[in-house]
């Protein structure tokens, strides 16, 4: 199955031969072709039965040299390479569609250098982002481009995908840390882009091209990341509102108050009593239409408490019914996990679901809380709505009932994506903040995205990657493509 | 309804280290939580108050930074805090600590109920409650899972044996120690925190309380640590190996006469 649809795009199989020439590259332990291996690589955090596909061989190279060569061998023998981080995507990134070749960077995870007189650390891209925090947090240091899926994701992903996260609000996203990166290029040069550096206009930011570029512009084997100091203190709000438009409406308020806070979280009913029925947690969330958890940090516990009571009294003038305060560890994370659980509280409801990541300006989310209403009823659907308020960050998602047959979900589900994008673009938003394309969102960026930006896009990748091997038919789709 | 809630700060346990040459754990830099089995007597204590009317107090003994503990109780809704802290009482076991917070609670006056958590999670007695009833001699229940009734004379409550459930009534005033079972500990406001940080505390020392010098601290605990070590953790399991159809019958037959050794079937 996998060669027939390489083939069909104008690809070459991976034969016996190719598989002997990668395994004199990366040795005998780092290549395998057995089905139930690959078919771990099969998938990412996206419906398997729907997104998955398997590869024909899987490649785990230690070194960029190692990297370099299967690419060329990509390239030499038309086969198609998929890089892979920890596979926790949401948008069928690393998946390979195409079969062909899946490289995956899980065993370069090593430390190169930690430099603590100019504020970085080198990894290579394998290296478990838990593990960077963790290790930084040890000295006192902080890598503040904190994804939401820590405990498992690797930098490398973090980076070709850009994610976002939970506090995105204060820190931004994982490019603002990336100062360099050692990158394997779509033919199989070997180049490193930025460096140690604050600052760096010589040329064009091709670094910045490569953080979520999905992959298809090269793999990342190493990264500069640039770590700031540990906000050594953390408190939380937890917010309750009787409507939606009452909590989103505040947000703005918050943000103009001279007031950074490091997350404004988002939840709507549905979520916070789906997940707290997940994990058995009785949080007052009956009278409540809508939850907003807010983070402030610092490294003053006086200067957090206090922009903690100013955001909370701004809250309580500005209609909530109920302002809870989390100071210690553990009720910090009482109040987190059901935030984080909401996804996986969905999927005991039911299984079948598409969990978007759309973005507007601030200020107009509540406008689009009316829409999503409107959707969930035409379309028949559970559209729970969460996410990184601060960011204008919504992850609405579409949760199939479980009642409902899988041909109409399938058609119903694609046209509520296209409104909802449609929506989305007319109040100014994006399709994705934060998981990007890949194959989930492809066939709709074209109706959402301005020509001439698919154009230069294409162009690039065109420029980079002349044979179309590296994470093919993932953002879009190339004219030459069969 | 009068209630005391004795509570305990103890560190929060997510981040503990040992230091492996003394086996004791690393205080420093550590943070400090009301001991997590405490928000369940905090909250049982104000639902008591909800239905009763009366107050809560919470009562901790500990250094000057436990006072933290106590606004953390009273942002959750507790009416006041008392401190119990001396340099005479550093160093107590669980019999000099049950001592010294009996006498505390002597001292603050006349309650209905005294409502404690089922034990800390750092020192992981359970002692130091019953302690307290010993002390005060008054009706203990531990293990409670439900305040089935309360009345003026009395309280009936649920406990948690081994066997199932044991219904108890018993007189007040009374101490009962509960468990998880009994409520979900409500998150502390912000109005409670505004009320909390501007609340005062007041302390109580060897020198405002009647108690026997004799009693306190290191000098009057029984208990001696001897030595402290961390177990090893040894999980020296067997692994019983089926690759193809033909082994999986002996698998299984390894695994039962397992099982049937342990009297597991």
């Amino acid at each position: 199955m996998a060669v027939a649809t390489a083939r069909a795009h104008g690809y070459a199989a991976v034969t016996e031969a190719i598989v002997g020439r990668l395994r004199k590259i990366v040795g005998e332990r780092g290549v395998f072709v057995d089905e139930e291996k690959l078919d771990t690589y099969s998938h990412d955090e996206t419906n398997a039965e729907e997104y998955g596909h398997m590869p024909e061989v899987v490649v785990l190279p230690t070194t960029a040299e190692q990297v370099s060569a299967v690419v060329k061998l990509a390239n030499e023998t038309n086969v198609p390479i998929t890089p892979r981080g920890a596979g926790s995507g949401l948008s069928g990134g690393s998946i390979p569609i195409f079969g062909g070749i899946l490289l995956s960077v899980e065993k370069m995870n090593k430390v190169i250098e930690f430099d603590m007189d100019n504020m970085v650390i080198v990894v290579e891209a394998g290296m478990v982002t838990n593990d960077l925090a963790t290790m930084v947090q040890e000295k006192g240091l902080f890598f503040a481009g904190y994804p939401m899926s820590l405990q498992t994701c690797y930098i490398g992903g973090n980076i070709a995908e850009n994610a976002g996260g939970g506090k995105a609000v204060k820190y931004g996203v994982t490019g603002r840390y990336i100062h360099g990166l050692e990158v394997v290029t779509p033919t199989g040069e070997i180049v490193w882009l930025g460096g140690k550096l604050a600052k760096d206009v010589s040329g064009y930011d091709l670094k910045r091209l490569l953080i979520g570029s999905e992959g298809t512009l090269g793999i990342v084997t190493k990264a500069i990341v640039k770590l700031i100091g540990y906000p050594t203190a953390t408190s939380d709000l937890l917010v309750l509102f009787k409507t939606p438009r009452e909590a989103i409406d505040v947000v703005p308020t918050i943000m103009t108050r001279g007031i950074v806070p490091t997350s404004i979280e988002f939840m709507d009913q549905l979520s916070v009593r789906t997940s707290c029925a997940y994990l058995n947690e009785s949080l007052p969330y009956e009278q409540a239409g809508a939850m907003l958890l807010i983070e402030v940090d610092g490294t003053s516990a006086e200067q957090v408490e206090q922009n903690l009571i100013a955001i909370g009294e701004l809250c309580e003038e500005h209609g909530a019914i109920e302002v809870y305060v989390a100071e210690d560890h553990n009720t910090i994370e009482r109040i987190w996990n059901v935030r984080r659980n909401i996804a996986e509280a969905f999927k005991v409801h039911s299984p079948i679901q598409s969990l978007e990541d759309i973005v507007v300006p601030m200020a107009i989310i509540p406008e689009v809380i009316p829409h999503l209403e409107r959707l969930s009823t035409t379309y028949g659907m559970k559209i729970p709505c969460y996410g990184h308020a601060g960011d204008g960050n919504l992850h609405a998602t579409l949760v199939k009932d479980p009642e409902m047959d899988m041909d109409t979900w399938h058609t119903n589900e694609d046209l509520c994506l296209r409104e909802l994008y449609r929506v989305t673009r007319e109040l100014g938003g994006k399709i994705s903040g934060e998981h990007g394309i890949g194959i989930k969102r492809k066939s709709y960026l074209n109706d959402v995205i301005d020509p001439v930006e698919m154009k230069l896009m294409q162009g690039i990748k065109r420029a980079w990657d002349p044979h179309n091997i590296m994470n093919p038919g993932k953002i879009f789709d190339l004219a030459e493509m069969k | 309804m009068n209630i005391v809630v004795p509570i305990k700060q103890v560190p929060e346990t997510s981040n503990v280290k040992m230091n492996p040459e003394t086996g004791t754990m690393i205080r420093a830099g550590v943070e400090t939580v009301v001991n997590p089995l405490d928000l369940y007597a905090i909250e049982t204590a104000l639902q008591l108050k909800e239905q009763h009317g009366g107050t809560v107090t919470a009562i901790t003994m500990g250094p000057s930074q436990a006072e933290k503990v106590l606004k953390e109780a009273i942002a959750m809704g507790c009416d006041e805090g008392i401190l119990v802290s001396d340099r005479k009482f550093g160093g107590s076991d669980t019999w000099a600590t049950s001592y010294t917070l009996a006498k505390a609670i002597e001292k603050f006056g006349t309650f209905d109920l005294i409502i404690a958590g089922e034990r800390a999670t750092d020192g992981d007695t359970a002692q130091v409650g019953p302690g307290i009833a010993a002390w005060l001699n008054i009706p203990l229940a531990t293990y409670v899972a439900r305040v089935e009734s309360v009345d003026d004379r009395s309280l009936t409550v649920e406990r948690l044996v081994e066997e199932g459930y044991q219904i108890i009534e018993m007189e007040k005033p009374a101490l009962i120690t509960v468990v998880k079972a009994i409520a979900s500990p409500r998150l502390p406001t912000l109005r409670g925190k505004k009320r909390a940080k501007t609340a005062t505390i007041p302390l109580y020392n060897a020198e405002n309380m009647d108690v026997d010098p004799a009693s306190l601290g290191l000098r009057g605990s029984p208990t001696k640590v001897v030595k402290i070590a961390t177990p090893k953790v040894t999980r020296g399991g067997t692994v019983v190996s089926a690759t193809d159809e033909q082994s999986v019958a002996s698998a299984v037959e390894q695994l039962m006469a397992f099982l049937e050794s342990r009297e597991l079937v």
